[in-house]
């Protein structure tokens, strides 16, 4: 018990303080910085708790939650990544909402920490019931127009109708190991008879569903992009990265390492998913003109690219070139991070109540108006499409050289099919490029607002570019992951 | 002396650097610190090439860093007989570059001038880069300078033609970037396979011991083909090119043409023809066929055009099909050298006396801002100077004998009809063509009557002391290649020679043999 207090002292911790952060609310009148400060400190003594407490345990293999190396990188990039929505929040109007907000906030962050940590299916559960809930409570409270209560109603639908597939589909997997826990379940290839029981088969798909609601992949991607336009720039960056992410983590440590005995049907899996999902984002992304229905097919499309890698770490294909399939994922999802948590900062600093950022046209002329925000998307636009020298461009390297090597023909044609969609993808991203630097602006300039915002589009850029120059550490990094099989 | 390569690859950068931060929206700054770095990497490709050992096959003035350290990728630079001219054409059309925007660019001339020599040191790049990886990530960054060189610098359809120019380019490029890391893959297994598994981004080291089956060469030519053929162009992949020079701006025409079509061609001999050699047999004739489609079909479109501009881009898409004939006229080592030496010539050729008509194109432009050829007639006698200079590089470009252009079509004419002769021939008559749309052009538009857009124009005044600094240095390296073209040739022979060694159809016969046991 203690041992699992110390693998999740730091999200126990949030929980806490966000509970508080909720009950202060109460008695709190008129608007204040206080929550947003106090968020900020809240994640900072999580941080504090992980690297002087948690990070010194060392619970069994077997125990509830562990704190191997993947857990302890989600939650750094969980805290990471929460601060930087934090920061994107201030320029809010959130009135008297804001004990809300920022609680609920704490609390994204809180499930994310615990999934990257789960060893268990119930905790893995609750993690992203821990994500999704407060995602509700965010949506609601933050738009009330009719826009803002459709996405909210949509998303609230769609992902409880998710959490149940992914719910029923865990149900299956106790039934076949007795147990919840995915050391025991990874250990049933033993026990199994051959061939595989189809309620296995039923289990995988069920909880693949699940999880793809929570990454956006196709078929369970279309409320991504009415929610993401339905909302405001900042929770569309929540949503298009914490679920994602968590998701990420639950596929690697459920699909890719719980389930050896179904390798070659998670692979297939994942290659028609894979596949469907990076077109259908692609495709659909060429058509859009409102700017966060375009992120939320890109995002869409990159879920697509990642599924790649999870399909070849099932596969456990040999990790020469750079990564195995899963530490691909890792190392796609931390580029991920720097490049849509970018963007969607770089929106957040442009819009004002007077001047709504919502349309690619409402971008124009931005190279003359603000040239270093301007250059700044540019960057991150372009290594979302994987051009040299940005985080992107490694980031596909990674994840298609592993797909390359992996000796499976349909995985190379898999490859060839992800190049090709990157080469579309270019279309929708360079019309936002051109029409930054190569429109005339309209309308009055004002200078970029949202000072912390400005904060995350400095630090998401010194990220892409790091990575884009320097990826030798990170890469090194993600291999010493051992996410090999 | 081996550092000086590396600082020439990393002068323009500095360049940007300098421009970007010190110039503070003083557009003549911004000019003379681009002109300076230009002139200085030139500098420094010079005394590389006088230092060039030419008995040397392997690369020299190597500077090889580790950059990903686990993954064996490296910033390692070098030179060889193959790149050498291309690297000091590169920077020679860069001076031009600079010289041709002095007063046609007055909008944001700090961020131009910065992209000019960001494209700059791309361009260095992909000719030194003895890495793939590394090779890849300057083949791919030049698409970024010259896409907002076209996109904000260029004509009325700008946006369309950068973003066409871009995506049609990367589309392609994506595969080949497959293609080569599927190389990489195929090596790592081949060593395995021996017992020593070796993980190598080493363009030299890969092309002396890989050794694909031939069915998987021919997956791997096609993946690499996808991008090299787009950015040649080879026709019908060929689009994208009218369009992007119509609308380039002259600097952004002068380095398109000039250098980065020739990348297209340098990833031909670099990877396909040194790399895979039985699929490159294989792919003889395809290429050879699409190769002088190209020519005829160029030279014809050409001859149709009324844009002064969009005739020297479709002289390109004739022009490039020579360098694709060349380098695919496999016979015997002797035939190959010959052909592959004569193709990397016309390369060069092509980048002297394409960017140099482009160039005039756009001088004449912003004289008259028109290119009709209908609209002009004439102007020798108001502008002899400029006549002259056009006159010297349409008969270098229709390949006068004393001029650079005759030396590499020759060659390569020359290797390709001994192996087989209806290409060759053809060929020739493309060059017939050529002579006919070109002298056409000057006749219609240097001689006879004087026609001018505007009746009596007498503003417009002969070429100035800057553009014919633009010009003359590419005339006389022009009238230098075709009087002594051994001191070039005899610098590219070895390497190439090594290439043409592995082409043999012996050596290639015996791999095939070597896959079916």
């Amino acid at each position: 018990m203690l041992h699992t207090l110390q693998a999740t002292a730091p999200e126990v911790l949030l929980v806490l303080l966000a509970s508080a952060m909720y009950l202060a609310g109460t008695f709190a009148k008129g608007p204040c910085r206080c929550w947003f400060w106090s968020s900020i400190a809240a994640l900072g003594l999580a941080a504090v708790v992980l690297a002087t407490w948690t990070m010194n345990s060392a619970p069994a293999a077997s125990a509830t939650a562990v704190v191997d190396s993947l857990a302890v990188w989600g939650k750094v990039l969980a805290l990471a990544t929460g601060l930087a929505l934090v920061l994107m929040s201030d320029a809010m109007s959130l009135d008297n909402r804001a004990p809300e907000y920022f609680a609920s906030l704490l609390l994204v962050v809180a499930g994310s920490m615990f999934v990257a940590g789960a060893n268990e299916l119930v905790l893995l559960f609750l993690g992203l019931e821990l994500i999704s809930v407060p995602s509700y409570v965010l949506l609601y409270v933050t738009r009330r127009d009719v826009a803002g209560q459709e996405s909210a109603a949509k998303y609230f639908f769609l992902s409880i109708f998710a959490s149940a597939l992914f719910l029923y589909g865990l149900s299956f997997l106790y039934g076949a190991a007795g147990n919840t826990n995915l050391q025991a379940i990874a250990q049933l290839e033993s026990k199994l008879p051959y061939p595989v029981p189809p309620s296995l088969l039923v289990a995988l798909v069920l909880v693949v569903a699940g999880l793809g609601f929570k990454i956006a992949a196709f078929p369970l991607h279309f409320y991504a992009p009415d929610v993401y336009q339905g909302t405001t720039h900042t929770l569309a960056a929540l949503l298009a990265w914490a679920p994602k992410a968590a998701g990420f983590l639950a596929l690697v440590r459920l699909v890719t390492f719980a389930m050896p005995y179904l390798a070659d049907k998670v692979s297939w899996l994942m290659l028609v998913l894979a596949a469907a999902t990076m077109t259908v984002g692609n495709v659909l992304g060429l058509l859009q003109t409102n700017l966060r229905r375009l992120l939320a097919y890109s995002s869409i499309a990159h879920a697509g690219y990642m599924l790649v890698g999870i399909g070849v770490g099932a596969l456990g294909g040999s990790r020469y070139i750079t990564t195995s399939g899963a530490e691909s994922v890792v190392f796609y999802l931390v580029a991920y991070a720097a490049m849509t948590l970018g963007v969607f900062a770089v929106l957040v600093a442009l819009a004002s109540p007077q001047r709504p950022v919502e349309t690619i046209d409402d971008l124009a002329g931005l190279a003359r108006s603000h040239p270093r925000l301007a250059l700044a998307m540019a960057l991150f636009l372009f290594s979302l499409t994987g051009i040299p020298i940005t985080a992107g461009f490694w980031a596909k390297v990674a994840i298609f050289s592993s797909a390359l090597v992996s000796g499976q023909d349909h995985y190379i044609t898999l490859a060839i099919v992800g190049m090709l969609n990157a080469a579309v993808s270019s279309y929708y991203y360079l019309r936002i490029i051109a029409v930054m630097y190569m429109h005339e602006p309209y309308g009055a300039v004002e200078p970029a607002g949202s000072r912390p915002a400005l904060c995350v589009v400095a630090a998401c850029t010194a990220v892409t570019l790091a990575i884009g120059f320097a990826p030798g550490p990170m890469l090194d990094w993600c291999v010493g992951l051992g996410l090999g099989r | 002396m081996d550092f000086v390569l590396l600082v020439a690859v990393l002068l323009p950068v500095a360049g940007a650097a300098v421009v970007m931060l010190a110039s503070h929206g003083d557009a003549h700054a911004a000019r003379r610190t681009a002109l300076a770095a230009t002139l200085a990497t030139l500098a420094a490709t010079v005394i590389v090439a006088v230092g060039f050992d030419a008995t040397e096959t392997a690369s020299q003035m190597v500077t090889d860093w580790p950059w990903l350290g686990s993954a064996g990728i490296h910033f390692a630079i070098g030179l060889d007989g193959i790149a050498l001219w291309l690297v000091v054409l590169t920077s020679l059309l860069s001076v031009t570059a600079v010289l041709v925007s002095w007063r046609a660019v007055e909008e944001r001339p700090r961020a131009y001038y910065a992209l000019l020599l960001l494209l700059e040191t791309g361009m260095l790049g992909v000719f030194t880069a003895l890495d793939i990886i590394l090779f890849y990530v300057f083949f791919e960054f030049t698409l970024i300078p010259l896409f907002f060189l076209i996109g904000v610098w260029g004509g009325p359809d700008r946006r369309l033609a950068a973003r066409k120019f871009f995506i049609y380019t990367l589309s392609g490029s994506v595969l080949t970037l497959l293609g080569l890391l599927y190389i990489v893959a195929a090596y790592h297994e081949q060593t395995a396979a021996l017992g020593k598994p070796t993980l190598t981004f080493s363009i030299p080291e890969l092309t002396a011991n890989l050794h694909l089956s031939s069915a998987k060469q021919w997956w791997v030519f096609l993946a690499l083909t996808a991008g090299f053929a787009i950015k040649v162009p080879l026709w019908p992949f060929h689009t994208w090119l009218p369009l992007a020079h119509v609308e380039a701006p002259t600097a952004g025409s002068v380095i398109l043409a000039g250098v980065l079509l020739k990348i297209g061609t340098y990833g031909f001999l670099r990877f396909n023809l040194a790399l895979l050699p039985a699929a490159s047999h294989e792919f003889l004739a395809p290429i050879a066929v699409l190769a002088v489609i190209g020519i005829v079909y160029g030279a014809l479109t050409a001859l149709a055009q009324s844009d002064i501009k969009r005739l020297v881009a479709y002289s390109s898409v004739s022009h490039l099909g020579y360098c694709m004939l060349g380098l695919f006229a496999l016979g015997s080592v002797d035939t190959a050298t010959v052909g592959i030496t004569g193709s990397l010539l016309q390369m060069v050729n092509h980048g002297l006396s394409t960017g140099a008509l482009f160039a005039l194109v756009g001088m004449l432009y912003e004289r008259y801002h028109t290119r009709e050829i209908r609209s002009l007639g004439g102007l020798a006698r108001k502008m002899p100077v400029l006549a002259f200079f056009f006159v010297v590089f349409t008969l270098s470009s229709i390949g006068l004998p004393g001029l650079n252009g005759f030396v590499g079509e020759f060659l390569v004419l020359l290797a390709m009809f001994e192996v087989r002769k209806a290409y060759s021939i053809i060929g020739a008559v493309g060059i017939i063509l050529g002579a006919f749309y070109m002298l056409w052009l000057v006749q219609r538009m240097l001689f006879g009557p004087l026609k001018e857009p505007h009746d009596g124009d007498d503003a417009v005044r002969d070429l100035d002391g800057r553009e014919i600094a633009a010009l003359a240095p590419i005339a006389a390296v022009c009238l230098w290649i075709g009087l002594c073209p051994n001191i070039f040739l005899s610098r590219m022979e070895p390497a190439v020679r090594q290439v043409a060694e592995r082409l043999e159809p012996a050596a290639t016969r015996v791999a095939i043999a070597h896959d079916s046991h």
